[in-house]
C-alpha cells in the first residue's frame, strides 16, 4: 500500500471520478410536486378501477386542476417510507385501515369531516365510514370498495345438477356440502397460497365466520384485540373452518393442497368439462383471475350466493375491503379533488368498466356492466352491516403476520389450533 | 427526456468538477506545508473524501441502527431492552434463529466440498470436457436469487391431486402414479429447508468451484510428483499434499459464503415467506421492517446479525493478514 507521492495527479483523476460517481449518485430525481394546480394521487388499485375512476374525476373538477394518478406498487409499504422520507403525493389510496392509523400517528393526513360535504358521508353503506375513522375523527374515505364472503359456483353445470342457489344458514350450508358430497363430486375449491402474502384467504374465511356467528360488536371487538383469537367465538368459527375444509373428500386435493394452491387459480377447476370443485367462497375481485373464457360472460358462466347468516334471517353483516383516499395535503386544489371522489357519482364510469363497487348506498345499480357486479353490490347493500377487512384492521404484526402465518401452519399441519390462536394472541403488540 | 439527459449531464459535470476542485484544494493545503510534512501528510488528505463517506454512508447508520434498537416502532420514544427480550421470548423467532444456525452449519461447508470435488474432477477431464462442465456448473451464478428462486418454485410446484401437475418434482411421481407432495410444506426433520438450501447451493457452487479449481491448478507439480515418488495413494496426495496447500483459498470461500448466509432473504422471501417453518433471519427483519412498520424490532435484529457476523469477519482480517505476511 505505499504509493509514491509523485504519481498523484493521476491518482487525483482517478479519486475524483469515483468521487463524482458517488455524488451523481445522490442526485435522482424526487417525484411528488407542488407546482401549482397539479393534485398527485398515488393508489395500487388495479388498472381498470383506476382508468375509470380518473375519467370520472376529470370529468368533475374540470380543467383547472391537472390530476397526476400513479399507480404504485405496494401503498401500504411504500407510504410509510416515503413519508419519512418527506415525499408524498397529495392524496393516498390505502387499503389497510391499520396504515391509516399508522398515518395518523406520524400526523401525516388531515382530517377530512369537513372536506366531505355531509350529504356523501350520509350516504355511504353503514359501517363503511368505521374503518377510516381514527379517535372519532374520519381520515380514510372508502372510494372503491370489495365485497368478501361470497361463493361462487360454475352456473351452467350447478343448474343441470338441480342444487339450491340460495342458502339461509350456516347449517344449510354445511347440507349443501353433503349433498354434492353424496353425489361423489368434491364440494369446495380453496387456495389460501398467495405469494408473500399466503394465507390472507383463510383470514377472510374467519372473519367472514366470526362476524356471522358474533354479530358487528363481537367482530370489532375481536379486531381492535379486546376479544382474544384463544376465545370461543374464534373457537367456534374455526371449528366450522375445520368442518368444510378438513373433512375428508370436502376440498380440492384434500388439506395439504390449500396451501400450496394459489387462491388465484384455485377457483378455476370449477370452469373445467367435468367440474374438478363445485364452490368457492371468495371476494368479489376473484372473477378477475377466472378464465378468459369465463370472463368474457359472467352472467353466463358464473353463480354467486352471499356467505349464509348464522341462522336463518338473522343477524347478516357482511365482509369487506376497498381502498380508502387520505389527504396528506389540506391545499385547496386537493380538497376539492377529495370531495369529488367522494361523490356517490364517481364510480359511474369504473362500474361499468371495472370491478368497482360503489360503498355508496343510492349507487344506481344500473350503472354496474352486469348482472354479477349487480348481485355483489345487493349483497352489500342489504347487509345487516359493512365490516371491514378484520386484518386489514388489526396491527401489521398480526393483520399481515401472524394471522396470515399461524393460519398457514395450522392449515398445513405445522402448528395445532390451540397453538396457533395463542401464537396469534401473543403477537399483538402491547 | 432531453430535459433528464440534460440534468444528468450537469450533475455529472458538476459532480466531476466538485470533485477534482475539492482534491485540486486538499492538493494546495498539503502544499503549503513544508516539503517534510507535505509527504506525510497528503495521503491523509486523500484518503479523507473516503473516509467521510465511509463515516456517513456506513458508520452513521450503523450506529443509528444500535440506537434504533433499544426505541419504540417509530425510533421515537426508548424502550430499553424490550425489542430484545420479546424477540428472544417469541418461540417463533426462536425457530428463525434455529432454521439460520441451519442454513450456517450446513451451506457453507456443502458449498466448499462440492465445489472443491468438481474441481478436483474437472481437472481430470480433457480441456474441452473441462471447460463444458465448468461452464454448467458456473451457469446458475449469472441468475438473481429471485429468478433461482422462482425457478425453483416451479421445480418443487404441487397442483391438487388429479389436476395437471407443472412441478417438475410432482410431474416425475405422477409419472410413476404417486399424488403429488407439496414439497415445501415438508417441514419434519426441516426437509422444505434443505430444499430452499438447494436453491442456494445450485447458484453457489459456481463460485466456489471457479476459485477452488484455480487454486488446485496452483499447486506446483513437483510436489504431487514428489509425493507420487514416495508411493502416496490419490487420496493422500489430495489429502495431505493439494488440500493443505489450497487452505487459503478454502477459509475465503467458506468465510465468503457464510457471510452471504447469513444475510440470506431473497430465497426465502420468494419461495415460503418463511411459512411452513423456514424462516431466516434476514426474512424476519423485512417483515418486521416492511410489513410490521416496527422499526424498533427491525434493528434489533440486524443488531444481533452484526454482533454475529463480527467474529467471522475479525477472523477474515487475522487470515488475510497471515497470508499476505507469508506472500
Amino acid at each position: 500500500m505505499r504509493i509514491p507521492v509523485k504519481k498523484s495527479t493521476s491518482l487525483l483523476g482517478v479519486a475524483a471520478l469515483a468521487a463524482s460517481l458517488s455524488l451523481t449518485a445522490c442526485g435522482g430525481d424526487s417525484g411528488g410536486s407542488d407546482n401549482g394546480n397539479t393534485v398527485t394521487i398515488w393508489s395500487s388499485i388495479d388498472q381498470p378501477v383506476q382508468d375509470g375512476l380518473l375519467k370520472a374525476l376529470e370529468a368533475k373538477v374540470g380543467s383547472d386542476i391537472k390530476i397526476d394518478w400513479k399507480k404504485v406498487e405496494n401503498i401500504n409499504q411504500l407510504i410509510m417510507t416515503k413519508i419519512q422520507a418527506g415525499d408524498t403525493p397529495d392524496i393516498a389510496f390505502i387499503p389497510q385501515p391499520g396504515v391509516v392509523k399508522d398515518m395518523v400517528s406520524l400526523d401525516a393526513i388531515k382530517p377530512l369531516d369537513d372536506v366531505v360535504p355531509q350529504a356523501d358521508q350520509d350516504s355511504m353503506i353503514p359501517g363503511t365510514l368505521d374503518a377510516g375513522t381514527v379517535d372519532g375523527k374520519l381520515y380514510g374515505l372508502l372510494v372503491s370498495a370489495n365485497v368478501k364472503g361470497l361463493i361462487f359456483y360454475p352456473k351452467k353445470a350447478w343448474e343441470a345438477k338441480g342444487w339450491p342457489t340460495e342458502v339461509a344458514s350456516i347449517d344449510e350450508l354445511n347440507q349443501l356440502t353433503e349433498t354434492i358430497k353424496a353425489d361423489g363430486e368434491t364440494p369446495w375449491c380453496m387456495g389460501i397460497e398467495s405469494d408473500t402474502a399466503t394465507g390472507w384467504p383463510a383470514t377472510d374465511w374467519f372473519e367472514t365466520l366470526v362476524a356471522k356467528y358474533g354479530g358487528v360488536d363481537e367482530y370489532n371487538s375481536w379486531v381492535a384485540g379486546d376479544t382474544k383469537f384463544d376465545s370461543d367465538i374464534v373457537k367456534q368459527a374455526a371449528a366450522e373452518f375445520e368442518q368444510l375444509m378438513f373433512t375428508d373428500g370436502n376440498v380440492l386435493g384434500g388439506r395439504e393442497a390449500i396451501a400450496s394452491t394459489n387462491f388465484g387459480t384455485a377457483g378455476n377447476p370449477m370452469f373445467d368439462a367435468k367440474p374438478g370443485c363445485w364452490m368457492y367462497n371468495q371476494g368479489s375481485f376473484i372473477t378477475g383471475f377466472f378464465p378468459d373464457e369465463i370472463k368474457s360472460d359472467l352472467d353466463a358462466n358464473v353463480g354467486v350466493m352471499g356467505f349464509p347468516p348464522a341462522t336463518a334471517g338473522g343477524d347478516n353483516p357482511v365482509i369487506g375491503g376497498g381502498d380508502m383516499a387520505t389527504l396528506l395535503n389540506d391545499s385547496d386544489n386537493a380538497k376539492k379533488v377529495m370531495a369529488a371522489l367522494a361523490a356517490t357519482d364517481i364510480g359511474n364510469d369504473a362500474a361499468g368498466s371495472s370491478s368497482f363497487i360503489s360503498p355508496h348506498s343510492d349507487f344506481d345499480p344500473a350503472n354496474y356492466a352486469d348482472e354479477t357486479s349487480r348481485s355483489y353490490a345487493k349483497v352489500a347493500s342489504e347487509s345487516t352491516g359493512f365490516l371491514f377487512d378484520g386484518s386489514d384492521q388489526m396491527p401489521g404484526e398480526v393483520g399481515a403476520g401472524t394471522f396470515w402465518k399461524d393460519m398457514t401452519a395450522w392449515i398445513s399441519g405445522q402448528e395445532d389450533l390451540d397453538t396457533a390462536l395463542k401464537n396469534i394472541d401473543a403477537s399483538w403488540p402491547s | 427526456m432531453l430535459g433528464k439527459a440534460l440534468t444528468a449531464l450537469v450533475t455529472v459535470l458538476i459532480g466531476i468538477g466538485g470533485a477534482l476542485a475539492v482534491y485540486y484544494l486538499l492538493n494546495k493545503i498539503a502544499e503549503l506545508m513544508p516539503e517534510r510534512w507535505e509527504a506525510r501528510i497528503k495521503p491523509y488528505l486523500y484518503i479523507l473524501p473516503a473516509f467521510l463517506a465511509i463515516t456517513l454512508y456506513l458508520i452513521y447508520p450503523a450506529v443509528l441502527t444500535v440506537i434504533n434498537s433499544f426505541k419504540d416502532r417509530f425510533s421515537r420514544e426508548w424502550v430499553g431492552t424490550e425489542n430484545y427480550t420479546e424477540l428472544l421470548s417469541s418461540p417463533a423467532f426462536r425457530d428463525t434463529l434455529f432454521n439460520t444456525l441451519l442454513w450456517i452449519l450446513i451451506v457453507p461447508a456443502v458449498t466448499v466440498v462440492l465445489g472443491l470435488v468438481v474441481a478436483t474432477l474437472a481437472d481430470r477431464l480433457q480441456p474441452t470436457g473441462e471447460k463444458l462442465a465448468k461452464t454448467i456448473i458456473f451457469l446458475p451464478m449469472a441468475i438473481s436469487m429471485v429468478g433461482a428462486a422462482t425457478i425453483w418454485r416451479f421445480v418443487y410446484y404441487a397442483a391438487p391431486a388429479g389436476q395437471e401437475q407443472i412441478g417438475l418434482q410432482n410431474a416425475l411421481l405422477g409419472v410413476f402414479g404417486k399424488d403429488p407432495v407439496a414439497w415445501l410444506q415438508q417441514s419434519q426433520f426441516h426437509l422444505n429447508s434443505l430444499l430452499l438450501m438447494v436453491v442456494l447451493l445450485w447458484s453457489q457452487i459456481g463460485f466456489s468451484m471457479v476459485l477452488l479449481s484455480a487454486a488446485v491448478k496452483g499447486v506446483p507439480v513437483d510436489t504431487l510428483e514428489a509425493a507420487r515418488i514416495d508411493g502416496a495413494s490419490e487420496r493422500q496426495i489430495f489429502f495431505r499434499v493439494v488440500v493443505p496447500q489450497i487452505k487459503g483459498t478454502i477459509i475465503t470461500v467458506f468465510i465468503t459464503v457464510t457471510i452471504g448466509v447469513m444475510k440470506i432473504f431473497d430465497i426465502v422471501y420468494v419461495m415460503t415467506n418463511g411459512n411452513f417453518n423456514t424462516n431466516v433471519l434476514g426474512n424476519e427483519f423485512f417483515n418486521q421492517f416492511a410489513t410490521n412498520f416496527n422499526s424498533g424490532a427491525a434493528a434489533a435484529i440486524v443488531v444481533m446479525l452484526m454482533v454475529a457476523v463480527v467474529p467471522i469477519m475479525w477472523y477474515q482480517v487475522r487470515h488475510f493478514k497471515a497470508e499476505e505476511a507469508n506472500a
